[in-house]
């Protein structure tokens, strides 16, 4: 019979340890097998995992903080405080092996969760990434969105307020691929992921391969870390090197290498070939040059596809003269974070709370042409997203292109309409706008899936993650 | 790392004066505070009796871990004492405490302390470790005692 137990108190510093130590010595006196977890200031050591689960008889939670059950579901707990553990460990066990254990049925119902939960384990680690970069994404952008309220060229003004406020914009903005790769890779393989995973996040916005960057390099990261984890094996008086030394120089090294010249270099000659491409494309047909840019701006937001048709459209501005295709780009870069806001609006069962929340901030994103408003959902489920935003933006690119709309500014959103002669053909570049954001919105809203579904799933990973 | 590391003979008093709770908490803070280990004592005091009063760190057996986790911490410490008369640490078991041991960390502590205050905390669950500990009377006999 074996026995699993959790223990944890406030400080994590002395409880946590005397209640494990108490059961194990216990447990070898009564011979009983019992594994301990301590969930103390250092995180959860002696890690229960789902083999355990499978084998456990009952599970004995001595603990003063909250412990996540979830995982237990199916076993019977005896919880108590960890000073119990303490005072009477013995009791403890007698009254954890007298539990009775669930039936057989549900055994099997759980090993087939968990064989489900290992192909959405990917998922949860996208998730945790995805929540901690929405509120970088809404600061930043908001902030952003401020300056422009001062004049489209205010920011431009060194010294300015406007442009202490684009700087802090800017700021959040350059942390959040960072800090999604990084809780990727932390969500994976614990603390030690955070420093390749960020390091790592940050070499992708640098080499300009954007927030697909960062999803890849958080993965590679946490992976990575886990492997080094498993396979580096030092002497018991150097064990403390590892998570401040050994993993964090070794991993961190090993993607870098990974991000400057594996994938660095490609991106770089992928952006150059995309913008010799799109010169190229220039006499031809206008509507199709519409299309085409926009499926390149909204296909990674940020990345080098976007970053190869945001520069070949300012470069035909770049005498002053007003431009078709700086008017397709900008629309095509706002349809994505509005036509989300709206699918968000239209069907709210399809996004957590949080997102819903994150979908208003989307709307202030959009209308200041901040393309990374939709990143957080792009990211949260690509396949579903990204192909519905760029359908929005290439209908919206097309539209601008046949209306003939055209644009004398680089950037500003819905703050450059007034402007006189900024834009040619106001009423129909707006109409171009709304069309797309409408079409992006039924897009997102059809292919992704009710959040209920999505939460069982998510519950279910959760219980794998041990 | 190990218990020496965090337990140095400038903070190991065999000879509490104090009779009760709160006195023993401050006479052990003072030890700690003089060693030059706390930035503010009063704060710290505070966040240790903010924890006694989640529940008492008396843990019967003869011995108390009075410990806290604060901004008032210079470096991860040991503190220790011995009381002759024994203290009434408000143990669940309604004994008296003997041995003390006044655990500080400060807020961010890197895992190699939090690993021996951990096999600290773990060996005090052991009969032989606390009839040394009970016995000794030197510093260098509190640190063979956790060799045990």
């Amino acid at each position: 019979m074996k026995l699993l137990a959790v223990t944890s108190c406030p400080t994590g510093i002395a409880h946590t340890f005397m209640a494990a130590e108490s059961l194990e010595k216990a447990a070898k006196e009564m011979n009983v097998d019992i594994k301990v977890e301590t969930q103390g200031s250092i995180g959860a050591e002696n890690a229960i995992t789902y083999d355990d689960i499978k084998e456990a008889h009952a599970v004995i939670i001595a603990a003063d903080t909250n412990v996540d059950l979830q995982r237990f579901k199916g076993l019977p707990i005896v919880q108590v405080h960890a000073q119990d553990a303490i005072k009477d460990p013995k009791s403890l066990i007698m009254r954890a092996m007298k539990m009775e254990k669930r039936d057989y049925v549900n055994e099997a119902l759980e090993v087939k969760a968990e064989k489900k939960a290992q192909l959405t384990g990917a998922y949860k680690h996208l998730m945790t990434g995805v929540s901690y970069m929405i509120p970088f994404v809404v600061a930043g952008g908001i902030l952003i969105a401020f300056s422009f309220a001062f004049g489209i060229h205010a920011s431009e003004q060194k010294g300015s307020f406007a442009a202490a406020l684009s700087q802090m914009g800017n700021g959040a903005f350059s942390l959040m691929v960072p800090i999604l790769a990084g809780y990727i890779a932390y969500s994976i393989a614990d603390r030690p992921g955070l420093i390749p995973g960020m390091v790592g996040g940050l070499l992708s916005t640098q080499i300009g391969a954007g927030f697909l960057g960062g999803i890849i390099v958080g993965f590679a990261s946490g992976y990575l870390v886990l492997l080094l984890k498993k396979s580096i094996k030092l002497p018991k008086t150097m064990e403390g090197l590892m998570p401040v030394l050994i993993l964090p120089l070794i991993s961190t090294f090993i993607i870098g290498i990974l991000m400057v010249y594996i994938i660095g270099k490609p991106v770089a000659a992928i952006n150059a070939g995309l913008t010799s491409w799109l010169k190229g494309l220039t006499g031809g047909n206008a509507i199709i040059l519409g299309i085409i840019l926009g499926l390149m701006m909204a296909f990674d937001m940020g990345g080098p596809l976007n970053k190869a048709a945001y520069t070949f459209a300012v470069g035909t501005i770049a005498a002053g003269q007003p431009s078709m295709v700086m008017a397709a780009v900008m629309a095509a870069g706002m349809t994505p974070p509005l036509g989300i806001f709206l699918a968000t609006i239209i069907a709210k069962n399809k996004f957590t709370n949080e997102e819903r929340e994150a979908g208003k901030a989307a709307f202030f994103l959009g209308i200041s042409f901040i393309s990374e408003g939709a990143i957080p959902f792009a990211a949260a489920d690509p396949l579903r997203v990204i192909p519905s935003i760029m359908l929005g933006s290439a209908v919206t690119g097309a539209l601008s292109m046949l209306f003939r709309c055209t644009l004398a500014v680089p950037h500003g959103g819905i703050f450059v309409l007034p402007i006189p002669n900024a834009v040619g053909g106001l009423l129909l570049y707006t109409v171009s706008i709304i069309v797309g954001t409408i079409v992006t919105a039924f897009a997102v809203a059809g292919l992704k899936k009710d959040i209920s579904k999505v939460s069982v799933v998510k519950s279910k990973s959760k219980a794998n993650s041990l | 790392m190990d218990i020496k590391d965090l337990l140095s003979p400038t903070r190991v008093e065999f000879n509490l004066k104090s009779r009760n709770k709160e006195d023993v908490v401050r006479e052990l803070v003072d030890i700690l505070y003089r060693d030059g280990k706390l930035y503010n004592k009063q704060k710290f005091i505070d966040a240790v009796f903010k924890r006694e009063n989640e529940f008492s760190t008396g843990i019967g057996m003869g011995i108390a871990i009075p410990h806290g986790k604060d901004e008032s911490v210079k470096e991860p410490a040991i503190t220790f004492g011995m009381s002759k008369e024994g203290i009434d640490y408000k143990a669940y078991d309604g004994t008296l405490a003997y041995l003390f041991f006044l655990i500080s960390v400060p807020l961010n502590s890197d895992d190699m302390h939090l690993k021996v205050l951990s096999m600290l905390s773990r060996k005090l669950m052991h009969d032989e470790v606390r009839e040394a500990l009970m016995k000794a009377k030197s510093y260098e006999e509190v640190i063979n005692a956790f060799e045990k």
